[in-house]
């Protein structure tokens, strides 16, 4: 007898439940109450660069280097550092004008050419610089004389994605700072 | 008799909410199955005629919906009455009528102008079990419609995948339109390019942090290459890394406390932690060659990076903590430029083979290594979107490069930047 009276309960429970999900077509329980809402106003805008005048930072002196006749460029191997020989016998040279110059500050500029990662190229620009700087260092010139900057590809020598092109680009350059 | 009893009971109730839950379509992979999408314009419920409003939302839905490949869309041509009918809710819509046109999903929407704000409701339907899957009502002004459109685009992906989209989120980049490489930033369909940056001199690289709200970026503007960070809503800019010599390639690790980055102080690029303000914490690289291009995995325990330690660059993984490396790249001569997944389980990279660059991914265990791109020109610079669907990259197949995205398999690729300048080095926002 009691079960009796939980299957009828079963049977009433499934009646509703099934007249609850088959009654699609009947208004949507509060389908309406599931739409949430966003408010776009509510989101900030992006700030666009200041104009010069404007700028929240401070200008800087920016030291600008000048091109040294007395000194030659060196020209490297695709992604190496390694001095040839050509390039030390450049070395000995500038070497010579530095310490006839003692007084210049001089700053060496590490070149790639355009192939290769931009970051990999801003380390082995360095490295080149570093390579040149070292070996100046070695023949004599004061430490202090020279500094570094890697440019990475960023300033080529000459235009063009060939190998001559590149063959140019693949440099240090020995500049005066000012 | 009693127990089969309650099992029938209880089997009965579970059965309609296991329905009922199912409001995701299971979905492997973009691609290899599409679901047929009715897509209806938005429609006035002041009874105007169809204008610029619902063309917009219409061409900035359509376009994000087909990038993330998984809708086939039905002919808007061939669509019937009930495309051109206002009412929202599921009981107002002729399903008979789209199933005929063979959708298995609908998206409707209207909008209205109030004063000067613009309400627009999305809604997405099922069209098989007819019922309402997702919607919502946005409020904004007109000029906010292209964001209405993303929004709606996250918010389908979510109802039909679980994940939401990245629609909403920007790509910053570096662009030298007006003469100077400067920092941008745009909509992911490659809309409203904004510049960051009147540096005048030359910025590279930028990164944002884990939460978007800054960015991190090399500039020359002091002559030398600083590590300077900017916010992005109150346009505030600082350096944060100004050693001698290189501060480059700095990306914020997972939980915003450190910064990784390339330093050359001690004389050889190196890759190091700092802290926040600037402060050295922790050297990471020690070798005699080049270390550079770092990228968090994104359980902050690992950083893969590019060394040429071995010869020709490669891309290795450093635990952070022990220090212990390993090489992840075997092939080719040179690889560059890794990207760690947001979903940790994939490394893109770029690789050097007969002159030209492409992209790669591969498993952070160095296994399934698969290939994205086939040329012409140079694919570099791959990052992943916030979700992991999308890479975007940098492409010069047409002389100049542009920034361009696809999909996380290689397929889909468009190109976001003219061509009037050159365009690189995307870095992809999280959401926002």
């Amino acid at each position: 007898m009691k079960t009796m009276q939980i299957l009828k309960l079963a049977l009433v429970v499934l009646f509703l439940v099934s007249g609850i999900v088959g009654c699609a077509s009947t208004p949507p329980p509060s389908e309406e109450g599931t739409i949430s809402q966003a408010d776009m106003s509510q989101q900030a805008d992006v700030k666009p660069a200041a104009d010069a005048g404007q700028d929240t930072m401070k200008s800087e002196t920016v030291p600008t280097h000048m091109d040294l006749a007395g000194m030659g460029n060196i020209y490297f191997d695709f992604d190496q550092f390694t001095l040839s020989a050509k390039a030390r016998k450049t070395l000995a040279d500038n070497a010579k004008y530095l310490k006839a110059n003692s007084g210049t500050q001089v700053v060496v500029e590490g070149h790639c050419d355009e192939r290769g990662s931009d970051e990999y190229n801003l380390a082995l620009g360095e490295s080149r610089a570093l390579a040149a700087k070292n070996y100046l260092v070695s023949l004599g010139v004061s430490a202090k004389q020279l500094s570094v900057i890697s440019y990475g590809e960023e300033k080529p020598a000459a235009m063009g994605s060939n190998e001559e092109a590149w063959a140019k680009n693949r440099r240090a350059e020995f500049k005066a700072v000012k | 008799m009693l127990l089969r009893c309650l099992a029938v009971i209880f089997l009965c109730l579970a059965l309609p909410c296991t329905v009922l839950a199912a409001t995701e379509i299971e979905i492997s992979s973009p691609g290899e199955q599409t679901i047929p999408l009715g897509l209806t314009k938005l429609l006035s419920e002041q009874g105007t005629r169809a204008d610029r409003i619902a063309d917009e939302f219409d061409e900035v839905l359509s376009a994000d919906l087909d990038l993330s490949g998984l809708f086939r869309f039905v002919d808007p041509k061939s669509f019937l009455d009930d495309a051109g009918r206002v009412g929202l809710f599921s009981n107002q819509v002729n399903f008979p009528q789209w199933r005929l046109l063979g959708a298995e999903t609908l998206i409707k929407g209207t909008y209205h102008l109030d004063g000067d704000n613009l309400v627009v409701e999305g809604r997405l339907f099922d069209v098989v079990n007819r019922r309402l899957l997702t919607g919502r009502r946005y409020v904004g002004q007109p000029k906010d419609i292209r964001r209405m459109a993303h929004a709606f685009a996250d918010l389908v992906l979510k109802a039909l995948t679980g994940e939401e989209g990245p629609f909403s989120s920007r790509i910053a980049y570096i662009s030298n339109q007006t003469g100077d490489k400067e920092l941008w930033l745009m909509d992911v369909d490659g809309k409203r390019p904004l510049r960051l940056t009147n540096h005048r001199s030359i910025v590279l690289n930028p990164d944002f942090s884990p939460r978007g709200k800054e960015i991190l970026f090399t500039s020359y503007r002091a002559n030398n290459p600083d590590l300077y960070r900017k916010e992005i809503y109150t346009g505030k800019e600082a350096k944060l890394s100004y050693q001698p010599g290189l501060n480059v390639a700095g990306r914020m690790s997972p939980d915003e406390r450190e910064v990784a980055l390339t330093l050359s102080k001690d004389g050889n690029p190196e890759i190091y932690l700092i802290s926040t303000s600037g402060r050295v914490r922790k050297r990471i690289t020690d070798s005699w060659g080049i270390d550079s291009d770092p990228s968090w995995s994104p359980d902050g325990g690992s950083i893969a990076f590019v060394s040429n330690r071995q010869g020709n660059p490669h891309v290795f993984i450093a635990d952070i903590f022990t220090g212990k490396t390993t090489r992840l790249t075997t092939r080719g001569k040179y690889n560059a430029t890794p990207a760690w997944s947001p979903k940790g389980d994939r490394i893109a990279f770029t690789r050097q083979e007969g002159g030209r660059f492409d992209i790669y991914t591969i498993k952070s265990d160095g296994t399934d290594e698969r290939r994205l791109t086939f040329g012409p020109g140079n694919s570099e610079h791959p990052r992943w979107s916030p979700d992991g669907r999308f890479i975007v990259y940098s492409w010069d197949k047409d002389g100049n490069r542009a920034i361009y995205v696809m999909r996380a398999d290689g397929t889909g690729s468009r190109r976001l930047t003219s061509l009037d300048s050159d365009c690189r080095h995307p870095a992809w926002s999280p959401r926002w």
